[in-house]
């Protein structure tokens, strides 16, 4: 048996230096992880590929189109427990809402976007339930949908080493997505937020009108400020996230006041200093706490002018 | 504004109702008969005191893009609202700006009263009761006179500085709350509004708890059952052993008999008797109260308020994966409306209650010195006669003859009752009033256009308060009606001002031709948990005395169910 190795690296926090290990945790947890190391990003750990490994050898993983989802080596199960509860002393919440997401290990964002191939549930509370999620994810895995795309994108079948983010999910008062570099002018010394009421959704996919904030990178002084009519928002329901509309009295209020702009551009700054290029970033306000969620390369990016 | 453009259509005026506009841009202006406080002719003393003169110091005051006029035509009240601006863009500006005034006071509203007005008020009241009108020389008599009358404008100042934040508070929170949660019925907002304790519902369970001490003394209850509403009072002096009642009954008096307008229809005439001088209302309810001896009105009421602690809870769940920020304003638009909804009828208590008992006895005194120099036949000639007329006639000497102009003015109101007024009168409006929070709180308290029937027996009005019952309609056009309403019956009136509402522990249900969801009546009902229809116009003239008609509040609809 290989318990000592599968203790040390079944369960693997965000911000640790071993949880940087793509081949462990799959890409996108483990960009996550780096950036929890100097920022703050909700905390959350991953069920590791190794997990996902010992599981399979136990039988306890189902394969296959069709397969029902097993339960859980005991162990894991333990360990999961383990890790949830301290969750639960990190958020200071009895039972966390979480978002379990799948991260499969060769996905490394170079060529392949696996976005929308694996399962995410969103809002997820309780032990029971995360566990249940965990266990869908890895059954997505297998699924014909996600082995159709491996095929089409000449995957291996064989070499997927499937990986679990649990992730507590910020219920955020406000979403925004910033850009380092005004991504229409192309201007390098401007930062540009888009921000709205609710979890970020409603933003990425474009159903609301956001509020956009400029902002001079060189002294951080908002230089111009766009109130958009705010119609609709993404809001936390039992077991995921619903989009619902903005009561009327709130569309037209700023979703954010100039000082949260600041410290939203003070962060696509310190981010984009830290990269070395501009940077696409999700955050979002939860109460006065301004979180990390996402932090990616602009891309066609228009030349400065 | 008086130079606005008419727009819409000129409103044909009916040959029988002569208007003759004294400032012509008047005319231009869309004026509606104000029915839900006057169903019926005013009195020429109500011009003059023109209590509505508050709601444009409370417009100036809070900047509202809009101003009230109000002007007896025909002795009928009618309202007009007239923008301050004709540009849309500026009036918009206004609007946001008039909101942005008001949020300061919805934050605090229930304190504001406490500590500011609710104390100047009793001031006020204090200053009235501490003058000695009996004694008073007729000179030092026109003198109070004119403090009343300011104190008087001053009380209805407060009046709408609270009355229209307090329409506001609940109106902005229903919509909120429809915003979040979509529309399953038209009271789930209200549900979280119910169930406190208000000055109009301490009254009834007051007049309640007496009827159970009634219960408990078998002379007072003999007297209650046998005797007609007129001869209770009398009946239970002569009996020794109903002196105890009979004081719990005179402190009741003095404590809530505080208001006019027992017997008419309109919520404001100083020309009516207070309950303290015609405890016939009072004594009324008494006797329909004992006719329930099993029943448990405090519990029924209390139950109001753990529905409300339910739905919350509920609705607090519902809210828990919402940003902060829309929480946050839900939370402070539930409490603005909570205080809001107890202000509704507090304000009444303090205001239009007793703040009109006692312009009522400085009338009736000047009535009494008007009859005294030979001016009028009785004192109530003082009603019939405006204040600059009241003056002048008891400062001249020697004193005119005003008994041809109050019969003039007596005969005037007889003629047009007996005319349908015109609903509206002027122009017409050139398309809808804009769907904007102000307006739709006016439509909230007022009532919506009236819908016309679409089949025969079937009334359609606005939802008041939720259930369905069936029962006997009793048409009530004033309180002095109300003694045909037995227990179990549907109440129908044209609007039932705030001293109807001990009925409604009798009544199964109401209907009302005026009002909406935010009216006292629809407010009321709903702490009393039985159905309302609000809104229903001709509700009085298309349901006869004793036909079944079947209420529900949920709708809005009135069915008729056996013709007779």
């Amino acid at each position: 048996m290989t318990t000592g190795v599968e203790t040390e690296t079944d369960i693997l926090w965000l911000g640790e230096v071993a949880c940087h290990d793509r081949s462990l945790v799959g890409g996108k947890a483990a960009q996550l992880s780096r950036l929890a190391a100097g920022y703050r990003v909700p905390p959350g750990f991953c069920l590791t590929s190794t997990a996902f490994a010992g599981a399979r050898s136990h039988g306890h993983v189902g394969t296959g189109i069709g397969n029902q989802p097993v339960a859980l080596p005991p162990s894991l199960f333990d360990k999961l427990t383990a890790a949830y509860q301290t969750l639960a002393t990190r958020t200071s919440l009895e039972a966390p809402p979480v978002a379990v997401r799948s991260s499969a290990t060769d996905e490394d964002g170079s060529a392949a976007s696996f976005a929308g191939q694996h399962d995410t549930y969103l809002n997820i509370a309780g032990i029971d339930a995360v566990a249940e999620a965990v266990i869908r994810c890895w059954a997505s895995f297998s699924s014909e949908r996600a082995l159709a795309y491996r095929r089409q994108q000449g995957l291996s079948l064989d070499t997927v080493h499937p990986a679990v983010l649990i992730q507590h999910l910020v219920v955020a008062d406000v979403s925004a997505v910033m850009f380092s570099a005004n991504p229409v002018t192309g201007k390098r010394d401007e930062i540009v937020i888009n921000a709205t009421w609710g979890l970020g959704e409603s933003l990425v996919s474009g159903t609301v009108t956001p509020d956009t904030y400029l902002i001079r990178k060189a002294d951080l002084t908002v230089t111009g400020r766009e109130i958009g009519e705010k119609q609709r928002m993404t809001v936390a329901i039992p077991e995921g996230t619903r989009e619902v509309d903005v009561p009327r009295l709130l569309r037209r209020q700023p979703a954010i006041d100039d000082a949260q702009a600041i410290e939203m551009a003070q962060l696509a700054r310190s981010l984009d200093e830290a990269m070395g290029f501009p940077v696409d970033v999700e955050c979002a306000f939860s109460g006065d706490r301004l979180y990390l969620l996402q932090c990616r390369p602009v891309t066609r990016l228009p030349a400065s002018k | 504004m008086a130079t606005t453009q008419p727009v819409g259509h000129r409103i044909p005026v009916p040959p029988d109702f002569p208007v003759e506009w004294d400032d012509p841009s008047h005319e231009n202006l869309f004026w509606t008969r104000e029915r839900m406080h006057y169903p019926e002719p005013v009195k020429p003393v109500i011009e003059s005191l023109d209590p509505e003169a508050g709601l444009n110091f409370a417009a100036e005051t809070y900047d509202l893009p809009i101003r009230y006029h109000a002007r007896v035509i025909n002795t009928y009240r009618y309202t007009a609202v007239s923008p301050v601006t004709m540009d849309p863009e500026e009036l918009a500006a206004i609007g946001e700006r008039a909101m942005e005034n008001v949020k300061p006071v919805l934050a605090r509203f229930g304190e504001i009263w406490e500590t500011e007005m609710l104390p100047e008020i009793k001031e006020h009241l204090a200053y009235w009761d501490s003058f000695d009108l009996r004694g008073a020389t007729t000179p030092e008599l026109l003198v109070h006179f004119d403090e009343t009358v300011r104190r008087f404008r001053r009380l209805w100042d407060i009046h709408f500085m609270v009355g229209l934040p307090m329409l506001l508070s609940m109106s902005l929170f229903d919509d909120f709350y429809r915003d979040l949660f979509g529309n399953q019925s038209a009271f789930d907002a209200f549900r979280l509004l119910q169930g406190f304790d208000n000055k109009t519902l301490e009254t009834d369970r007051a007049l309640w708890q007496l009827s159970r001490k009634a219960l408990a003394l078998p002379a007072v209850q003999r007297i209650l059952q046998e005797q007609a509403v007129a001869d209770v009072v009398p009946a239970l002096e002569q009996s020794p052993e109903c002196a105890g009642f009979l004081a719990e009954l005179r402190a009741y008096l003095d404590e809530y008999g505080q208001r006019c307008a027992t017997s008419g229809g309109n919520v404001f005439d100083p020309a009516e008797p207070s309950w303290i001088e015609n405890p016939a209302p009072v004594i009324k309810n008494l006797k329909d109260y004992i006719t329930q001896p099993d029943r448990d009105l405090e519990a029924e009421m209390a139950k109001q308020a753990a529905e409300r602690e339910r739905a919350l809870a509920e609705t607090r769940e519902r809210l828990r994966g919402y940003p902060q920020p829309v929480v946050g304003q839900f939370e402070a638009l539930l409490k603005a409306a909570q205080d809001g909804v107890v202000l509704s009828e507090n304000h009444d208590f303090w205001i239009d209650f007793r703040g009109s008992y006692r312009i009522r006895r400085v009338l009736v005194e000047l009535g009494c010195r008007l009859a005294g120099a030979g001016a009028v036949d009785s004192p109530d000639g003082v009603f019939y006669l405006k204040f600059d007329e009241i003056r002048e006639t008891l400062a001249a000497v020697p004193t005119p003859d005003r008994r041809e102009l109050v019969a003039q003015r007596k005969a005037e109101m007889a003629h047009f009752r007996t005319i349908t007024p015109p609903p509206a009168l002027g122009t017409m409006p050139p398309g809808p009033p804009p769907d904007d929070a102000a307006g739709r709180t006016l439509i909230k308290f007022f009532g919506g256009p009236p819908q016309p029937p679409t089949e025969p027996g079937v009334l359609r009005g606005g939802p008041g308060s939720p259930g369905t019952v069936s029962g006997t309609a009793k048409i009530v056009r004033s309180l002095a009606e109300a003694a045909k309403l037995e227990p179990g019956d549907i109440l129908i009136a044209e609007t039932t001002a705030p001293p109807w509402t001990p009925l409604f522990a009798t009544a199964a249900a109401v209907v009302t031709e005026t009002g909406g969801i935010l009216s006292h009546c629809a407010v009321v009902a709903r702490e009393y948990g039985i159905p309302a229809v609000v809104g229903a116009a001709m509700a009085t003239t298309m349901i006869e005395d004793g036909q079944t008609v079947e209420v529900d509040g949920d709708t809005g609809i009135v069915r008729v169910i056996s013709p007779d």
